[in-house]
């Protein structure tokens, strides 16, 4: 007997086996239906790659839930959500749910890791949300700073579009070019709806510009370019982050491309080290399409979590405290938060050189601080 | 010069938007009850464009008599499940069925297509023609073309066939029409499905120079429904006259003002259109009709 208690007790431990990971949940809130869906998809897809590979000391779930775009719908879907072990939510990238889900987000004590670029969503003073992607502040200052500063362009004509979106990044272009003493010589703006920009197109050239400033979405940046390169418009074009996303370029051939410069937070499909090409090469195979900032940014937002998880955060105010102290060498950029949970603070510029959809880094803008000087 | 370009791309627009307003039309006079998912059978058009022409390598012009077909067939579909089921309730239940089949194809098409926006390849090169200084998009002559060839056949089937007399016969009053021998139910399964074809060649048409996404068709619904609303509810030129009016908002005034002026002005002219004239421009056939 004495012989076979050490074979009995080895085999009631492997019967037992490992010891139980602790479980912890991350819920993927975004929008995958309705006029976000391209940008959401990408959010999910970010936050989904990086939520594979968790730590081994915990065992992860992470329900996908479509918010759609209403902002009830995003508070419901964060009810369904909390209070299943919740660690920390990939929040949805539009503001208006980002606003929605904040006073509840505070109530249930769950960070909200998001790329939404609505300013206001970091000035309620919620210690629950965390912006992995850089805001107007950073990028308009980063887009008029090129255009300035590298293309020596003093009669930049900027056209908008009339949304929340094109409103903000309108504004913040407008003071940045101020500042730089460059005053905008004309600035129009366009509804997503427009099916032909050929009459703004027209009224911007007749104001003599240097430069054509764009800040639209992916559809209409696309439809703009297009025109502009089948009427020969030789002035430079620097375009919004829409532009950068792959899925935009893919709707123009290369040459209508040639010169054409856009700001975005990153541009995963650029490259730029062999981390970054890892991660393009993972995201095409486990999605069989092309990732763009969002999806980078949202990716990075996960991994800071998991570092703290791995770290031993395991409860949601860990985490909070881990990502509003901590900081994060991530494959975007190095995140940071600036007290407020505005954690990226780089934007780069990239161009297109007529020869392929895949645009090069031209100018990297690091620790931008949103006031132009 | 300049001028001149504008208007050829403005009457390309109203053109396509025509075709677009005409399959509305022609479903609203034949049963009486507004088609809400036009504007996205319209998307479905032009991704179905999309999805052909890996396969089909050949320019759009090729493509469109596939896509047509097979846009009939699916708005023959649309009639047998969203319209036949419902047609002797209160038309309201026509109008939720729409929608929700225009929500079903919207987020059928986010699926299977993804959310990315779209090119359809062009009728022919897609490149420009230069004449003289004027440099114009080939597909916008191709456009102009397609859509008038594509209105005049529906006009001639209306008027100088079996099939389009039966078919006018339904649309001004089906009871009569049923009394007189002609087969109503199988003459409102023609229309949805013209009325279909007719999206789906507005979806080819538009989904390579502007463009389509799965939620591209809620706003062309609305502009269906101004045209309508504007040539006089039921009228087939007035559709016509209503959609090219849009297109000359969008492009012509927007040329002079802004895209939102224009917008508004839009709208402010249609305000003024239901009130001098609420049976719209060309309201009169609608009127004897009721």
């Amino acid at each position: 007997m004495r012989r076979l208690l050490p074979v009995l007790l080895g085999l009631a431990i492997a019967a037992a086996g490992p010891a139980r990971a602790e479980s912890l949940s991350f819920p993927v809130l975004v929008p995958l239906t309705g006029f976000l869906s391209l940008e959401g998809t990408s959010q999910r897809n970010g936050a989904v790659l990086a939520l594979k590979d968790a730590p081994a000391s915990v065992t992860i779930s992470s329900d996908v839930i479509d918010t759609g775009t209403s902002p009830e719908a995003a508070v419901t879907a964060l009810e369904r959500a909390a209070g299943r072990n919740v660690a920390a939510v990939a929040a949805s990238m539009l503001g208006t749910q980002m606003l929605a889900m904040l006073p509840l987000a505070a109530e249930y004590k769950i960070p909200l890791v998001t790329v939404s670029g609505t300013a206001s969503i970091t000035e309620q003073g919620n210690p629950w949300v965390f912006r992995f992607f850089p805001g107007d502040a950073v990028t308009k200052e980063a887009h008029a700073r090129y255009v300035v500063e590298e293309l020596g362009k003093k009669r930049p004509a900027l056209i908008y579009q009339t949304t929340a979106y094109g409103q903000s990044g309108k504004a913040h272009l407008t003071e940045a070019f101020k500042s730089l003493g460059a005053d905008l010589v004309f600035e129009e703006g366009v509804d997503p709806a427009a099916k032909d920009l050929l009459p703004v197109l027209t009224k911007a050239l007749a104001a003599k510009p240097d430069v054509l400033v764009l800040h639209l979405h992916s559809g209409p940046t696309a439809l703009f370019i297009r025109q502009a390169a089948a009427n020969g418009v030789e002035v430079p074009i620097v375009a919004g982050s829409a532009m950068h996303q792959p899925s935009t370029a893919a709707l123009l051939e290369p040459a209508e491309l040639k010169g054409v410069c856009a700001e975005t937070a990153a541009s995963p499909i650029s490259g730029g080290s062999p981390e970054v090409e890892d991660f393009t090469a993972a995201y095409r195979s486990a999605f069989n399409t092309e990732p763009d900032a969002f999806a980078l940014g949202q990716y990075d937002g996960m991994r800071m979590v998991l570092e703290a998880v791995k770290a031993g955060a395991r409860t949601p105010d860990d985490i909070r405290k881990a990502l509003s102290t901590g900081t994060h060498r991530g494959l975007a950029m190095t995140y940071r938060s600036d007290g407020k949970g505005n954690m990226a603070h780089s934007a780069v510029i990239v161009c297109y050189d007529g020869t392929s959809r895949v645009p090069k880094i031209a100018k990297r803008y690091d620790n931008v601080t949103g006031v132009v000087k | 010069m300049i001028t001149l370009q504008l208007l050829i791309n403005g009457v390309a627009l109203g053109a396509a938007y025509a075709l677009v307003a005409l399959g509305f039309v022609l479903v609203l006079n034949a049963t009486s009850a507004v088609n809400f998912a036009q504007g996205d059978l319209v998307m479905a058009g032009g991704l179905l464009a999309v999805a052909l022409a890996p396969h089909i390598p050949l320019p759009g012009i090729a493509l469109l008599p596939l896509t047509i077909l097979l846009m009939a067939a699916l708005g023959l579909i649309l009639a047998l499940a969203a319209y036949l089921p419902l047609r002797n309730r209160p038309p309201v239940g026509v109008f939720i069925s729409t929608i929700a089949t225009g929500i079903i194809l919207q987020n059928g098409a986010t699926i299977l297509f993804g959310p990315e926006p779209r090119a359809a390849p062009p009728l022919f090169s897609g490149g420009t023609v230069s004449v003289g200084g004027l440099t114009v998009a080939e597909q916008s002559l191709a456009i102009i073309a397609v859509a008038a060839i594509l209105i005049a056949a529906q006009q001639w089937v209306f008027a100088r066939t079996q099939l389009g007399r039966r078919l006018r016969a339904t649309a001004q009053d089906p009871e009569m029409a049923r009394a007189c021998g002609v087969p109503v139910t199988a003459m409102i399964l023609v229309t949805f499905a013209l009325g279909t074809a007719y999206a789906g060649a507005a979806g080819l048409l538009l989904a390579n120079r502007y463009f389509v996404t799965p939620t591209a068709g809620g706003d062309l619904i609305l502009k269906a429904y101004i045209a309508v609303t504007i040539g006089g509810w039921g009228s087939v030129p007035g559709a016509v006259v209503g959609a090219l009016l849009i297109a000359l908002f969008e492009v012509g005034v927007s040329s002079v003002l802004s895209y939102p002026v224009a917008l508004g002005a839009l709208y402010a002219t249609l305000l003024v259109i239901l009130v001098a004239r609420p049976q719209g421009l060309f309201g009169e056939a609608a009127r004897r009709r009721a």
